[in-house]
């Protein structure tokens, strides 16, 4: 009897400090520090995309592939191009391109992209595309119909179909798709990205709410890049209506994203220049269907088909605003 | 040969300084009219070429302006990497094939600090039709013709390129002594673009004197590039029917004078064989 009631004493004052012990514990972080990191200590199970213990050189095969379509594989012979048409490099930047990372504004990632010289693209960036949670999201489902269901919850899926549809190439080998998980989990948003404040950072360095926390640290950062497909305006010689077209930007945007593909030796075979030819033609099909109709090739891309492989991709409403393509057009008028 | 090694170690360091801001080809395909541009193909690009000249113009209706007749030659060039091209083809004239290697060494720069584009260009050219002089049987190596070209071109805007290229054109066999088995010439051309797709080419190739007999003539060619996605359509009048440097150089019997010229077409078709890093 009197053994039992130590004992139960004993378990009383364990448990006591076993929650005085958790709850005190802080998580230490550095600004360096990717945020999976933080997520996982605050009790969030890793995604099935994760590769924590991915070793130096099947980051580098990742890095490769995505930057050069092949890489030395671990049979140390070189790989086959995963397309023969693009680079994933062609459609996406490889660092950080909003200013804000839960504000997916084109006009303020213009600002940014000038600011930092990066190029203005289609699609998302991949960094931090591995703290997404969905993938050709929205309206991609009207380009790649019933392709895109496995994509959206799954970053392998998406790889595989951007590598084989969306780049007119192949599936990736296994090994292959590994590496550039591996590369995709080495380039994640970090805290420094975020913009946080003290008491933020305090709410998940010594958390009294993990849930709140996880919650409030998923709100710093966009967990998905949504996509609305926009459409040509009524009238094309009227364009968008109540928009004015600022020529400026409109240069900006020619440099950074037109001539991102188009310019001489680029992912395009149709390429462009800054001569007044160039405009000219442009103005000249701006209400003509065709690949220089301004709206049509903006909006709707082309679509990759047998003996075309090559095509372009469109441009979302998200990641080019109704606005800069009016800011294109000005552009176009004003240098032709 | 110590000038020419001390020659291509210049050009190859100056190749070194010129790899940033490319100011775009100078010309729009490989093919001027008869001749080559400085351009290559880039890497993995097959480009198929078809080209047809005609029969001469003052054939009259009898001739169809000549289009009753034609000479063809088909050709398969191959990228192996972006500045290196190699090639072949086969003229249905003298039943000829060809094979050639490009080598682009230098390309202009945005700000100038190389102003031209060279490249390094030879080919090798085997008749198949057997000699039919003098009744005699004639060894392999009579049938064989070599070119050695520098082309060097300058995008001066966008619109305007000019291009010059010495050249050299070796025979194995002339049917006289008094006609040398080496022919020098020095060949002009120029693009202007007219609109963005539609261009204006012209090429000269002059032969240097007392090389050839008096019946052969310096080759002029114009005409015009049309541009489309993956194909450029080349329509041009030449007074030469051949379609090599062995034939247009040295060969030109055709003459603008008397109207004496051909009118011609070359289409060439791209194809991506292989990958490659993109800008």
């Amino acid at each position: 009897m009197h053994n039992r009631k130590w004992s139960v004493v004993f378990l009383l004052v364990f448990c006591v400090l076993c929650w005085g012990f958790n709850k005190n514990k802080s998580i230490e972080y550095s600004e360096e520090t990717a945020i999976s990191v933080i997520l996982h200590e605050l009790g969030e199970p890793l995604p099935k995309h994760a590769r924590p213990d991915a070793d130096e050189a099947t980051i580098k095969r990742g890095f490769e592939l995505v930057h050069e379509g092949r890489t030395t594989g671990p049979n140390g012979k070189k790989s086959k191009y995963i397309s023969k048409y693009f680079n994933c490099t062609s459609c996406h930047n490889q660092v950080q391109e909003d200013p804000i990372l839960n504000t997916l504004n084109p006009e303020s990632r213009l600002e940014y992209a000038i600011e930092k010289e990066l190029k203005f693209l289609p699609a998302s960036t991949f960094y931090g595309i591995a703290n997404r949670e969905s993938w050709y999201n929205d309206d991609y489902y009207k380009k790649y119909g019933e392709l895109v269901k496995p994509a959206n919850n799954s970053l392998a899926e998406a790889t595989q179909l951007c590598a084989k549809v969306c780049s007119s190439g192949r599936y990736l080998e296994e090994w292959e798709l590994e590496a550039i998980l591996a590369y995709y989990w080495s380039i994640q948003v970090r805290v420094k990205d975020l913009d946080l404040n003290e008491s933020e950072k305090a709410q998940f360095k010594n958390p009294t709410n993990k849930e709140e926390s996880i919650s409030m640290l998923k709100r710093k950062y966009a967990l998905k890049s949504p996509a609305t497909f926009g459409e040509h305006p009524s009238n094309f010689r009227v364009g968008y209506s109540n928009l004015e077209g600022n020529s400026e930007r409109g240069k900006q945007l020619y440099k950074l994203s037109c001539m991102a593909c188009h310019q001489a030796g680029g992912v395009s075979d149709i390429t462009f220049d800054y001569s007044p030819l160039t405009f000219q033609k442009f103005l000249r099909q701006i209400d003509k269907s065709g690949n220089y109709n301004l709206y049509d090739i903006i909006r709707h891309g082309t679509y990759a088909d047998k003996g075309k492989p090559r095509y372009m991709p469109l441009y979302p409403k998200e990641r080019l605003s109704d606005q800069q393509v009016e800011d294109l057009r000005a552009y176009m008028k004003s240098a032709s | 040969m110590k000038f020419f090694s001390g020659f291509l170690l210049f050009i190859l360091s100056l190749s070194l300084i010129s790899q940033e801001d490319w100011a775009g080809p100078a010309f729009r395909d490989t093919r001027i009219v008869n001749g080559h541009s400085v351009e290559t193909n880039q890497k993995g690009q097959l480009k198929f070429i078809i080209s047809h000249r005609f029969g001469s113009i003052n054939g009259g209706l009898e001739e169809f302006y000549g289009l009753d007749q034609s000479n063809v030659r088909l050709g398969l060039d191959y990228g192996i990497i972006d500045r290196l091209t190699v090639g072949v083809g086969r003229s249905s004239d003298q039943k000829t094939v060809d094979g050639f290697i490009k080598w682009k060494l230098l390309e202009q720069n945005t700000d100038n600090t190389m102003p031209i584009n060279l490249s390094l260009f030879s080919s090798a050219a085997i008749r198949t039709l057997n000699i039919d002089v003098a009744q005699r049987e004639y060894p392999f190596s009579s049938k064989l013709f070599y070119t050695y070209q520098v082309l060097i071109a300058r995008k001066f805007s966008d619109r305007l390129s000019i291009q010059l290229m010495p050249t050299l054109v070796h025979r194995n066999f002339v049917q006289t002594t008094s006609v040398n088995n080496d022919v020098f010439a020095i060949g002009g051309a120029s693009r202007f673009q007219l609109t963005k797709t539609i261009s204006w080419q012209v090429e000269y190739y002059y032969t240097l004197p007392d090389q050839l007999a008096d019946i052969y003539n310096n080759a002029l060619s114009m005409g015009f590039d049309i541009e489309t996605k993956s194909h450029v359509f080349q329509l041009h009048v030449s007074n030469s029917q051949g379609m090599i440097e062995k034939f247009f150089i040295g060969e030109t019997r055709g003459s603008w004078d008397d109207l004496n010229i051909f009118f011609g077409f070359n289409i060439s078709r791209d194809f991506q064989l292989g990958g490659r890093k993109y800008k």
